[in-house]
C-alpha cells in the first residue's frame, strides 16, 4: 500500500525534477534580500525606495515566466509533460502564501514582544529545513546535505549576537517602523538560505541536463 | 471462501497488473500527463506502455488525447471519472485485504 503511495507521491517530486522550482525560491529569496539590503543603505528621499517593490514584482514575473519558458524548452522534451490538478495547485499557492505570511508576521511579534529574535529565527529556520526535507529532499539523496546546511545555517544563527543584527539595518528608513534587529534577521535569514537553494538548485538542473536527453525521435 | 480472499477475488484485475497500476496510481495524482513523462517515471518501453494504456482505454478507465507540441505528436493521457473511481475502490479493497 506505502509502495503505491509513493508512486502516486511522484508527479510532485517531479516538478523539481529540474531543480528550476529551488533556482525559483533562491533568486526570490536573495532578490527579497537585495530589495531589503537597497532600502537600508539607500537615502530615504532617493527613487529606489518607491521603486523597489516595482522591481521585485518584476523579477517575480520574469522568474515565473522564465522557469515556464524553461520547462517548455527544457524539461517537457527530455524528461515528459505534466499538468497538475488544480485543487492541488490551489491549495500549494494557499500553503505558500499562509507561510510566506506567517514567518515575517511570527518574527514581527516576537520582536514586538521583545522575544530573542535570533531563536525566533532560528526556529523559523528549522521549521524551513523540515518543509524542505519533505517537499524536496526526499527526491535525492544528496539534497539531504542542504536539509543539513539549512539546519545548521539557522542553528548558527542563534549565536549572532543581537547587536551584530541590529548594524545591518541600523539609522535607516525600514528599521524606522520595526526595530533593526528585526530587519537584520531577515535579512541575514535571506542571505543565507538564498544562495543554499539556488547552489542546490543549479546542480540539480546540471545534473539534469547531463543524466537525460529528448527522445530523439517524436515523444510516442 | 473466507471474507479476505473474498476481497481479493474481487480486487479490478485491470488496474491490478503492476504496469497498470503504475499507470493510474501516477495519472491519480495529476490532471493529466503525456506519454512521455509515464514512460520515463514508469521505465516501461514505448510497446508495453502503449499496449496498457490501450486496455486501460478500453475499460473506460484513461483518455488518451492526440495533440501537438510544436510540430512535435504528444498524446496527453487523463484518467477518467470512472478511472478515479475504481482506483479509489481498488485502493479501498486493497487496503481491507492487507
Amino acid at each position: 500500500m506505502n509502495q503505491v503511495r509513493n508512486i502516486m507521491d511522484r508527479p510532485r517530486l517531479y516538478y523539481n525534477i529540474d531543480g528550476l522550482g529551488e533556482v525559483n525560491i533562491g533568486v526570490m529569496f536573495l532578490g527579497f534580500a537585495l530589495l531589503l539590503w537597497l532600502l537600508v543603505h539607500s537615502p530615504a528621499n532617493s527613487l529606489w525606495h518607491q521603486v523597489a517593490w516595482l522591481v521585485f514584482l518584476g523579477l517575480a514575473l520574469i522568474m515565473h515566466y522564465g522557469t515556464k519558458a524553461l520547462k517548455t524548452h527544457v524539461t517537457y522534451p527530455r524528461t515528459g509533460f505534466v499538468e497538475y490538478r488544480r485543487s492541488d495547485r490551489r491549495r500549494t499557492s494557499i500553503i505558500a502564501a499562509v507561510l510566506g505570511a506567517l514567518v515575517p508576521l511570527g518574527l514581527l511579534a516576537a520582536d514586538r514582544r521583545h522575544w530573542d529574535i535570533p531563536a525566533a529565527a532560528s526556529l523559523a529556520g528549522l521549521l524551513f529545513a523540515a518543509a524542505y526535507a519533505y517537499s524536496i529532499a526526499r527526491a535525492a539523496r544528496w539534497k539531504w546535505v542542504v536539509v543539513g546546511a539549512i539546519a545548521l545555517g539557522s542553528l548558527v544563527m542563534t549565536f549572532v549576537p543581537a547587536d551584530v543584527l541590529a548594524t545591518l539595518a541600523s539609522d535607516s528608513l525600514v528599521a524606522h517602523p520595526f526595530r533593526a534587529k528585526f530587519v537584520g534577521v531577515m535579512l541575514l535569514s535571506l542571505a543565507t538560505y538564498g544562495p543554499m537553494l539556488l547552489i542546490s538548485g543549479g546542480v540539480s538542473f546540471w545534473l539534469y541536463l547531463h543524466h537525460t536527453q529528448a527522445p530523439a525521435e517524436e515523444s510516442e | 471462501m473466507n471474507q479476505q480472499m473474498q476481497t481479493i477475488a474481487e480486487l479490478d484485475r485491470i488496474i491490478h497488473e503492476p504496469g497498470r497500476l503504475m499507470i493510474v496510481a501516477l495519472l491519480f495524482a495529476v490532471e493529466r500527463s503525456d506519454f512521455l513523462y509515464l514512460q520515463h517515471e514508469t521505465g516501461m518501453n514505448k510497446g508495453t506502455l502503449s499496449s496498457h494504456i490501450a486496455r486501460l482505454e478500453e475499460a473506460g478507465y484513461v483518455a488518451v488525447t492526440k495533440t501537438y507540441r510544436g510540430k512535435v505528436p504528444q498524446t496527453l493521457l487523463s484518467l477518467t471519472g470512472a478511472g478515479r473511481r475504481a482506483f479509489e475502490q481498488y485502493r479501498r479493497r486493497l487496503k481491507q485485504a492487507l
